[in-house]
């Protein structure tokens, strides 16, 4: 039993940064239906850290709690040394230095492409618009969809627009990127391009927290891999750790399913 | 045909496309009219009908007497309004169709530029497609006209449509530093409009001033992206001083007019109408985003409005502020007309069923929309206004012509409490001596319905064709 406590802490940072995400004992109800079970569990920078395990077990609402898409019940949050409450001046700081990526991308349908980036830099943080629309070229250059940005979502292809996400969270030039399951809508050919994009990002130095269940991502890229089963952080580890010598069973029983 | 599938260009050739059997007319029937005996008896009787109809409108036609109409044309078009003023809603008419021709005009450049912007196409302009939307409209207006006993009335519709003509031109030819200002010129040219008719009130000048000083704080504001607050003060002090000298100019004017409690006509029944749709939809909205709202008094005050006056009948609502209103409030104090009030209660049922309508698009938007603007950091009213609204508005606009089209019919209602709407002219001139008792009602009456027709059919048309020019890129 010693060995399973060790595992499971993941508040060991890898690498010498400062702590950018910090989460203390964290609870989250739905209900009487306890989502999250004491998660503790800290992000530094320029860290990479994959959360893995079966549906349901809490992964997209740990990070959803990160930036307040959800409402944790207990415990603490603090991103970026500002802590997570009601007050909405402190919600709105967290919120524009996290982006975040969906599953199902979420882009609005009804502007194009370049006004989907443009959008939030020139709403929350005043940038001018020739400006802003710069820095959307520049953006939808690195995610290698340069002659799109006059479309509107709807003509592009699923991993396009799981792309330009990504631009549109990348032009609020946050600290932390949350990935929300950001390939299991797309068909399997399309499924590389956007693991090529969050790879060139990660290699850039971004932190990057990504609930995924693409185990060659995690093996490539992941500093480390979060297992969770049933609300709770049930194994922590390298990746290398994941695919020779997991521990608990129940770790075990998720990998062989998958992989 | 040439089509480019992701840069493969495919070619379809003739005889690839799927063959095409000509029929016979006699085969032709025979496979689709009567090809059993109980399809055979549905065209017999739907062609009997047909016929039927046909017959007894020729002959309804052949008899009619259209001398009510002619007699009374002026009170179907605006009701007791004084013979000697007639140029009163004329200069209106002008400025009216001025304004429309030059913010339409200038819209349509705007959308070409934003298009080309953009890269996508746009259909050139033309005026044949102009009058095949707006067909119905115009085809009623020369209907009427054509019951005219005198001239001037076919030379000033002429004028109106030289008029419209001219300023669309004027303002698809108008430089963008004139087409930004544009919505600020319409608005004047409209509220001038309704000066011509109803003189410098108190609302004519306050609207002036209000649209004024709107602009100016337009003109400052847009000098700069980021204002600081030096500007931002000299921008509402200059707004405010601007309106308010608008304001005491306009009333020092003291130019003379006939209130809307003197209008009448189809002029009034369009006039409730605008008014209703174009006040009733933003309160709609407010209310249907105060439904959704998570502070509790705001939530039940919209609840509880939404549903009393859902749950009334329009006609208990206007006879109440028509009748019973003025019992329950002290003699001393003046309340604003029977119009004024009635109006207020068109206005607020109209927003009531807007707000639900606009409720249903709110929830067909994907939470999703929301969370993945809310974890950019807008703030809840950007995300609202950009992100929400316009996709949820999108979704409702058939139901929110509907309304709007219910809501222009609806003001035939306005009789009952004795105002002279477009319908009600038809059982006063039944009234008259000349006529009473001659069974008139079957010229009038097809003579109201073509006109409520011919604008409700336009609105239908429009909103089919916004509803098609919006679902541009979306799928």
């Amino acid at each position: 039993m010693t060995d399973v406590n060790v595992n499971a802490d993941a508040t060991e940072i890898l690498g010498s940064g400062d702590i950018i995400i910090e989460l203390d004992g964290v609870d989250k109800f739905f209900g009487d239906f306890q989502a999250l079970r004491n998660i503790n569990m800290r992000v530094g920078e320029q860290e990479v850290v994959v959360v893995i395990g079966p549906s349901g077990s809490g992964k997209s609402t740990l990070i959803r709690c990160i930036n307040r898409l959800e409402r944790h019940d207990r415990g603490r949050i603090v991103v970026d040394g500002v802590e997570l409450s009601d007050d909405i001046r402190h919600i709105q700081e967290i919120r524009r230095e996290t982006g975040m990526v969906f599953q199902s991308f979420n882009l609005f349908p009804h502007i194009s492409v370049l006004d989907n980036i443009t959008l939030a830099p020139r709403q929350v943080r005043n940038l001018p618009k020739a400006e802003a629309e710069a820095l959307a070229t520049d953006l939808l250059e690195r995610v290698k969809i340069p002659d799109q940005a006059r479309k509107y979502p709807g003509q592009l292809s699923g991993g396009q627009q799981q792309r330009v996400a990504i631009a549109r969270a990348l032009a609020m030039k946050p600290k932390v990127m949350l990935f929300d399951e950001p390939t299991s809508a797309l068909d399997p050919e399309m499924i590389k391009e956007v693991l090529d994009t969050m790879k060139d990002l990660a290699l850039e130095g971004m932190t990057m927290i990504c609930v995924t269940h693409e185990m060659g991502f995690a093996r490539e890229v992941a500093d480390r891999v979060v297992f969770m089963a049933d609300g709770e952080i049930v194994e922590v580890g390298p990746p290398e750790h994941f695919f020779t010598n997991p521990q608990e069973d129940r770790t075990k029983l998720f990998l062989s399913q998958i992989l | 045909m040439v089509t480019e599938l992701g840069g493969l260009e495919t070619v379809l050739l003739e005889e690839d496309k799927p063959p095409v059997v000509y029929l016979s007319p006699s085969d032709w029937m025979r496979q689709n009219l009567f090809n059993n005996w109980y399809n055979a008896l549905i065209t017999f009787l739907v062609g009997a009908s047909f016929v039927a109809a046909v017959v007894l409108t020729l002959r309804w036609l052949l008899a009619a007497d259209f001398q009510i109409v002619r007699t009374n044309l002026r009170v179907f078009m605006i009701g007791q309004f004084p013979r000697d003023e007639l140029w009163r809603p004329w200069v209106s008419g002008f400025l009216l169709a001025g304004a429309g021709g030059l913010v339409s005009g200038a819209m349509w450049r705007n959308a070409l530029e934003d298009a080309e912007e953009k890269g996508l196409p746009y259909p050139p302009h033309s005026w044949t497609d102009l009058l095949r939307r707006f067909w119905a409209i115009i085809v009623i207006l020369l209907f009427f006209v054509s019951f005219a006993r005198t001239l001037p009335p076919y030379i000033g519709l002429l004028l109106i449509f030289v008029t419209i003509y001219i300023t669309r031109e004027a303002g698809m030819r108008s430089k963008p530093a004139l087409r930004i200002r544009v919505p600020f010129i319409g608005a004047l040219l409209l509220l001038v409009s309704f000066i011509a008719l109803a003189g410098t009130s108190g609302l004519g000048a306050s609207s002036i001033g209000a649209a004024l000083g709107w602009w100016t704080s337009f003109e400052i504001g847009r000098r700069t992206e980021t204002p600081t607050l030096q500007h931002t003060v000299t921008r509402w002090i200059s707004a405010v001083v601007v309106g308010v000298v608008a304001w005491i100019a306009v009333r020092a004017i003291g130019f003379e007019g006939f209130g809307w409690d003197d209008w009448g006509g189809i002029h009034l029944t369009l006039f409730v109408t605008v008014v209703g749709v174009s006040i009733g939809l933003p309160f709609g909205i407010l209310l249907a985003l105060g439904r959704q709202s998570k502070l509790r008094i705001i939530k039940s005050a919209t609840v509880v409005f939404i549903e009393f006056v859902r749950g009334v009948p329009l006609i208990t609502l206007l006879l109440f502020s028509t009748f019973l209103l003025p019992l329950f409030i002290p003699i001393d104090i003046t309340i604003p007309g029977p119009l004024t009030r009635a109006m207020i209660v068109i206005t607020a049922f109209s927003a009531a069923y807007i707000a639900e309508i606009v409720r249903g698009g709110l929830q067909a938007v994907p939470l999703g929309q929301t969370e993945a603007a809310q974890a950019s950091g807008m703030s809840v009213g950007a995300i609202q206004r950009l992100i929400v609204l316009p996709q949820a508005l999108r979704a409702v606009i058939p139901a929110m012509v509907g309304q709007f089209i219910s809501l222009f019919k609806d003001t035939s209602l306005l009789s009952v409490i004795g105002l002279l709407e477009f319908l009600q002219v038809s059982a006063v001139a039944n009234a008259q001596t000349e006529f009473l008792g001659q069974g008139l009602v079957s010229v009038t009456y097809p003579f109201v319905a073509l006109g409520y027709w011919a604008f409700a059919y336009t609105m239908s048309k429009e909103s089919r064709r916004i509803e098609a020019k919006l679902g541009v890129g979306v799928r």
